[in-house]
């Protein structure tokens, strides 16, 4: 049987390739003609997800079903009958992951329909080719004028009587486009029209960056309509709120950030698979248990559940698929698992070139056919093909080179390294070539979209020429495997913690829980009621018997963790706990789930000394009596500190707003904020707010509000004038600070910290397609620890983070890395530079007999010396090889021979 | 000077929230929408219905019933179709001139526009006859304006001299007007008048 | 053709000040064979100034429950009277109460919700058809029009039956009789200032004004229109706004049953086209 993944966008990618290299077999099924969805129109992502959408379609445990509709669906979970396209597949297990579809009932006023007026979508798209054709200027698709003025006008389509909920993404794409624009083309004026700016931690810093250097003006009104004038000019009004007056404002272009909607396949699918759907047409799922739907056994994830980011998106289908898959039994091998074999490669470097034109969107900008000759000349060079266009061409062309004609060096052009480096490495193993025989050449961005078109194709030649002389010195490198310990460490043993440890258990791996607290639960011990209602003590009491139970999970309470070696699949540590345990546990992937703490706003609002301020988790705590009050001013922003300020912090606002007001309607409660940033469905909530009497006054950072002589001022930047309040109560939102512990796990797992939190692998500069993982494989980070957001992330966090883990111990052996330093102990001198270099501790001395030598006239005498080893952590970063000063100290595959035949033709 | 809320009504905003059309008040946040579409607004700068609305969520009570601008809405209600949040901004402000005139007849307000006395000059010709009569209408509300019946006439002739002749020559309005002899200048009256004199007691006297 | 008898709502202003619009509707329905019984003794819809939507309901209640016991649904050439006639029905269909309540106002307020409130455009437009219109078409009113919507046929959302911001269904009807519509989008559906023309003329003026000039600006030959209120204030009013304003205008501004009942064949006369205030001629010259 299989697990079918509904929906081939990038939460139906990333769940499909987790199941499949975990070794489930899985059906994708997508209705259109393509694998990517929504992602690969955006401008940034169609090359980030290329790489994946090959390895689906190379995947030898996906059976790919394209252009195919899902058209019914019996059985139960275990055991469904899937009726695809007129096909019947059994499965034991499914993912849903629709996706969205773009609100398109645009009001007409917009003027959308006119080639200036455009969607952020068709935008993402001009930007997208303005790439390929190397645009120097940002021009007016109606007549091709210079766009000098572009105003995005924020939330169409969304938070409106058509479409309630916040559409989430807006804000972060709108700031991204606009950031693009104005690193391309500086000179064109941006504009921004919103209501209130909800983007989150890092996306926060991208939007002050854009008020800031970048001279973006954000400027707070919802427009309702673009004025067409007859030069072609479009004309939006906004409300200058400090002058008090509706001013008009002359754009070149406006592009319309769209909001969301549920995908209409949705409605169809939940028809068929009998899944709820809640009341905007999302797949319903719950607060604490985000991918599970109503039917057991289909899972869901992604925009199909809420509007939501990439990040987001992935995280859900990280978890999903791993709660698809335990209903599901391993019935594949999995990918790169299977005995290799490499030819030996002889002295004689017979070098074969394969460059792609990538369907002329390089062979569009330089002339591959003379670059072609010119490498055919090239000494070593046994064939050159410049006749692929696509990439599983190229690999294919790859595979039989290297089978049929006996090529052992290859050089791939066309193809971005960082993005593509990896799958070629693969081909050329798959084909019976150690992976270090490949050397790849960056035509596209540093060749076709840097230079004009003859400029281009020189370039070109003498790029290939330096990657053919480097690629003759090429030698293979010795491969290793290793075991895989089949245990996971968790760290933390807050929500996040426990759902990862669970879900690893679940999925059969043992798993250790060491928690540094005596008891589990981290910060919902804290929380008396969720936003949705539920008491927490509940939701808490039934994860942590959970925990307790499974006889998988070993828990450690009072715990620390030290002395952590090894690499992924083979890590060791040491537990060490208060009541006198001291162990060495083994676990071949790590999850670090620390969770974060609530800052004391000591001093703010006089907090500490005067008890009529308190934080909004102390009110909500007052609130399960009663309140003794009769105004409350609730301070959302501005809280001064450390750490940062939580996703949450709206929610939690408007929900203990709310709260307060049904348990006494007649109390005034005034929530002062600076953006109220209740996204997705939580909108409604900030609506209830509003209806219930909740007043809200939005000041400016400049002007902010003051407590004197019990008096709060604010100056109300909408109302344009100050206002004050006599409250009874002042609840003040806190920040977030990263778990004192997070410095040290930081140094021990390797992993980099921002603001004390962990951070994320980077993989593309601006999406996030691997949320959970890190940069030192085997570590998975979740839950507060990345970002403190609401108690259904963090659970989809731990999902995640389990799958990715689960993917790992799935495999019976790893490899060692290949790009690592090695030493000549000969030459070596033993000065120790080296091991002061080395950011992560991986060499040392040592000491090593010599022999004793005789010279003609003298005779040294044997011993001991002192010299470098390399050991496993080494990540190949070079800093020991190009400080050595005995040039006894080289990294793999970028040994100085190699390095400087390359230069030579520079 | 600084609001000072306390000293606010803010029980005003569940007095608009319990007037018809008022209902949807408190949706309200404040996005420009309306004033940003308000023909109004582009003639007359200071008309702002959304601060109107916002003046009315505080509490403040006085400046909004007696903020002359509240009577310049040509309820074109192109602020009702816009608004995001289904506020139904028309209403809400007819919601709150109803209040005004309230608070006026109860002679705690004097309101400077003469909107209301047109309004119901307008309505009392449809109570007493089941339809428009606009001389009758002219006739009542243009002394009440001036406050006096010769200032009245005297001003009613002003703005109707020329547009009366016009209506006249065309048989639109006047001895000859209408659909026939006289009916431009009698009431057109219809029957079950009593039925009117029910419904403005019954709906006006609640 | 789905419509052959409707109960008619002529509304106020048809006894006077529109007298042009009544007559050109009555006669346009007549040549295309659709009967309009005038609802009996029907009574004031309160225009806009009912401000209170109870008085607005019991005002209309009435009416429509005349048309209801004709079995017929109700048509008016007033798009204030149709935004009247459509709130009504709405709140009475959804509210079992507020039947209820009207009914206790007097017994002729009893209304089940079985009617449908139409404009004329509407019914032009939607219930007769394009086809049917084109059958009957006889002569081309090669003019060029700006067409003028007004407030109540696209908004608010509840009662509207075209666009509120890009209404097309007079556009369309102006391309079906041979003529060309000017660019007039924006000011389509802008308010003609109407409601505040007694109280502060002022402001209509000036809004009437900016309706006016941008036709004119767009090479209009007329402004076409579908309500009695607008068409007080375009065209009745116009030489008070060019007085008032010092400006010279001249634009003609007809009803949209005027121009059609042209290219049905109808003989200037029997459409008013000599009570529009502006002179008309412009118009009949260029019906071939």
């Amino acid at each position: 049987m299989g697990i079918a993944v509904i929906g081939g966008g990038i939460a139906g990618i990333t769940a499909a390739l987790d199941l499949a290299d975990a070794g489930y077999k899985v059906y994708l099924i997508e209705k259109n003609a393509e694998l990517g969805g929504k992602v690969a129109e955006l401008a940034e992502c169609e090359t980030g997800i290329s790489p994946q959408v090959v390895k689906i379609e190379n995947h030898p445990n996906i059976e790919l079903m394209l252009s195919s509709e899902v058209e019914g669906l019996s059985g139960s979970a275990g055991d469904f009958k899937l009726k695809v396209s007129g096909k019947e597949i059994g499965v034991e297990s499914v993912v849903l992951t629709p996706g969205y579809d773009v609100y398109d009932e645009i009001a007409k006023g917009y003027g959308y329909g006119s080639p200036d007026v455009v969607t952020s979508l068709d935008f993402e798209g001009m930007l997208r080719t303005a790439t390929a054709g190397d645009t120097r200027e940002l021009v007016r698709p109606s007549d091709g004028k210079p766009v000098k003025k572009i105003g995005f006008i924020k939330c169409v389509g969304s938070r409106c009587k058509e479409n309630e909920i916040c559409s989430t993404a807006c804000c972060y794409y709108t700031a991204k486009e606009a950031w693009e624009v104005k690193e391309r083309y500086p000179n064109t004026d941006v504009y921004i029209f919103y209501m209130d700016i909800r983007t989150f931690g890092k996306d926060e810093e991208l939007v002050a960056d854009l008020k800031g250097k970048y001279g973006v003006k954000y400027i707070r009104s919802r427009v309702p309509e673009v004025i067409p004038e007859e030069d072609g000019t479009l004309t939006v009004k906004y409300e200058d709120l400090e002058k008090g007056t509706v001013e008009r404002l002359d754009l070149d272009m406006v592009v319309l950030a769209v909001g969301l909607l549920p995908s209409k396949t949705i409605k169809k699918l939940a028809e068929i698979t009998g899944v709820k759907t809640d009341a905007y047409g999302y797949i319903e799922t719950n607060l604490t248990s985000p991918m599970e739907t109503s039917v057991r056994g289909i899972l869901a994830g992604g925009a199909a559940t809420a509007p939501m980011k990439v990040r987001e998106s992935v995280t859900q289908a990280n978890g999903a698929a791993l709660k698809a898959a335990m209903f599901s039994e391993r019935t594949e091998m999995i990918p790169g698992q299977e005995e290799r074999k490499y030819i030996d490669v002889g002295e004689e470097p017979k070098i074969g070139v394969f460059i792609s034109g990538r369907e002329g969107e390089i062979a569009g900008s330089m002339d591959l056919s003379a670059v072609a000759e010119h490498v055919n000349q090239l000494r070593g060079v046994a064939v050159v093909n410049s006749e692929t266009n696509t990439l599983k061409g190229t690999m294919e062309a790859v595979e039989s080179g290297i089978v049929d004609q006996g090529l052992n060096r290859i050089v791939i052009a066309g193809y971005t390294p960082r993005a593509y480096e990896d799958m070629f490495r693969d081909t050329c193993a798959k084909a019976g070539l150690n992976p270090y025989l490949l050397e790849m050449v960056n035509l596209r961005e540093q060749c076709a979209w840097v230079h004009g078109a003859e400029e281009a194709t020189g370039a070109a030649m003498s790029q290939m020429t330096m990657a053919v002389e480097r690629a003759r010195y090429l030698e293979p490198i010795p491969i290793e495997s290793y075991p895989v310990t089949p245990k996971a460490l968790v760290v933390g043993g807050g929500v996040a913690g426990m759902i990862a440890a669970l879900d690893v258990a679940d999925a059969g791996y043992d798993v250790y829980l060491a928690e540094k607290e005596p008891e589990l639960g981290g910060k919902l011990r804290e929380v008396t009621e969720l936003q949705s209602g539920e008491k927490a003590s509940g939701v808490l009491k039934d994860l942590v018997d959970k925990v307790n139970s499974n006889e998988k999970i070993t828990v450690y309470t009072n715990a620390a963790v030290e002395d952590v070696r090894g690499r992924a699949g083979a890590f060791r540590a040491k537990v060490i706990t208060g009541e006198g345990v001291d162990e060495e546990i083994d676990f071949g992937a790590a999850v670090l789930a620390t969770g974060a703490i609530e800052a004391v706003p000591e001093g703010y609002f006089g907090y500490g000394q005067d008890k009529k301020v308190v934080t909004q988790s102390e009110f909500a705590k007052m609130l399960e009596g009663t309140v003794d009050a009769n105004t409350i001013v609730m301070v959302q922003d501005g809280t001064p500190g450390d750490g940062v300020h939580p996703k949450y912090k709206s929610i939690e606002v408007v929900s203990n707003a709310l709260r307060a007001k049904k348990l006494k309607p007649d109390l005034n409660v005034f929530v002062l904020y600076q953006d109220v940033k209740t996204y997705g469905k939580w909108e409604v909530l900030y609506k209830e707010a509003r209806e219930n009497g909740v007043t809200f006054l939005r000041y400016d950072e400049e002007r902010p509000p003051e407590l004197k002589d019990g008096i709060v001022s604010v100056y109300d930047v909408i109302f344009n004038d100050e206002i004050q309040m006599k409250p009874d109560l002042v609840v003040l939102s806190t920040r977030m600070l990263p778990a004192e512990e997070n410095e040290k796990l930081s140094k021990m797992f390797m992993i980099p910290l921002k603001n004390g939190f962990f951070l994320e692998a980077q993989e593309r500069p601006k999406l996030v397609f691997t949320p959970v993982d890190t940069a030192n494989e085997g570590v998975f980070i979740c839950g507060s620890a990345v970002y403190p957001a609401m108690i259904d992330e963090s659970i989809a966090m731990g999902s995640a983070a389990a799958a990715r883990a689960c993917v790992l111990l799935a495999k019976n052996f790893l490899e060692t890395p290949g790009i690592v330093s090695v030493v000549d102990e000969d030459l070596c001198a033993g000065c120790g530079v080296c091991v002061e270099l080395c950011p992560v501790e991986a060499i040392e001395l040592v000491d090593v007999p010599v022999a004793a030598v005789t010279y003609s006239v003298m005779t040294v005498t044997g011993g001991t010396k002192k010299v470098a080893r390399v050991g496993e952590g080494c990540m190949g970063c070079g800093s020991c090889a190009s400080y050595c000063p005995s040039d006894a100290m080289s990294l793999n595959n970028f040994k100085d021979k190699q390095l400087f035949a390359q230069l030579d033709f520079a | 000077m600084p609001i000072k809320t306390w000293e606010l009504d803010s029980n005003f905003k569940n007095e608009i929230l319990n007037e018809a059309g008022g209902e949807h008040l408190t949706a309200c946040y404040q996005c420009s929408t309306c004033t940003l579409g308000c023909p109004i607004t582009e003639i007359v700068p200071s008309y702002n219905p959304r601060k109107i609305i916002q003046m009315s969520l505080l509490g403040m009570r006085n400046e909004v019933l007696s903020n002359p601008d509240l009577w310049i809405c040509a309820i074109c209600q192109t602020c009702t179709a816009r608004c995001p949040q289904d506020v139904v901004v028309g209403d809400v402000l007819a919601a709150i001139r109803r209040i005004a005139e309230k608070e006026e007849e109860a002679g705690n307000l004097k309101i400077e526009s003469p909107r209301p006395l047109f309004e119901k000059a307008f309505l009392h010709t449809v109570e007493k006859y089941g339809r428009l009569y606009d001389i009758g209408l002219a006739l009542e509300y243009y002394p009440k304006r001036e406050g006096g019946t010769v200032s009245g006439i005297k001003a009613m002739m002003n703005d109707y001299k020329d547009f009366g002749m016009r209506m006249a020559f065309r048989g639109k309005m006047g001895p000859l007007g209408g659909h026939g002899l006289l009916k431009g200048v009698l009431p057109s009256k219809i029957k079950k008048t009593d039925v009117m004199k029910k419904i403005f007691e019954k709906v006006e006297g609640k | 053709m789905s419509v052959d008898k409707l109960a008619y709502y002529p509304g106020c202003p048809s006894e006077a000040t529109a007298l042009d619009q009544d007559i050109s509707t009555k006669a346009v329905f007549k040549a295309l064979g659709v009967e309009l019984v005038e609802v009996e003794d029907w009574n004031c819809c309160g225009a806009a100034e009912a401000e209170d939507p109870k008085l607005v309901y019991a005002l209309n209640a009435r009416n429509l429950a005349i048309a209801e016991k004709d079995g017929l649904d109700i048509v008016t050439p007033c798009s204030i009277c149709y935004y009247n006639l459509a709130r009504t029905n709405n709140a009475l269909k959804a509210d079992e109460k507020l039947r209820a309540e009207m009914a206790e106002i007097d017994p002729s307020l009893s209304y089940n919700g079985t009617v449908t409130p139409k404009h004329i455009l509407d019914v032009l437009m939607n219930d007769i058809g394009v086809d049917e219109l084109k059958s009957k078409i006889v002569k081309k009113v090669e003019v060029k029009v700006a067409p003028y919507y007004g407030c109540y046929i696209g908004r608010p959302l509840g009662t509207a039956f075209d666009d509120p911001d890009d209404p097309v269904l007079m556009d369309q009807l102006i391309e079906l009789i041979g003529g060309e519509n000017v660019p007039f989008d924006y000011m389509k559906t802008k308010c003609c200032g109407g409601p505040l023309m007694m109280t502060r003329a002022d402001i209509a003026f000036e809004m009437a004004r900016k309706v006016l000039e941008t036709a004119k600006n767009a090479g209009a030959d007329c402004v076409a229109l579908a309500c009695p209120l607008c068409g007080m204030m375009l065209d009745a009013k116009q030489p008070d706004v060019e007085k008032a304003l010092g400006i010279k205008i001249g634009m003609p501004v007809v009803y949209i049953t005027q121009l059609l009942g042209l290219a049905l064949g109808i003989d200037p006369k029997s459409l008013a086209l000599g009570k529009n205030t502006v002179d008309t001629k412009v118009i009949l010259g260029k019906v071939v």
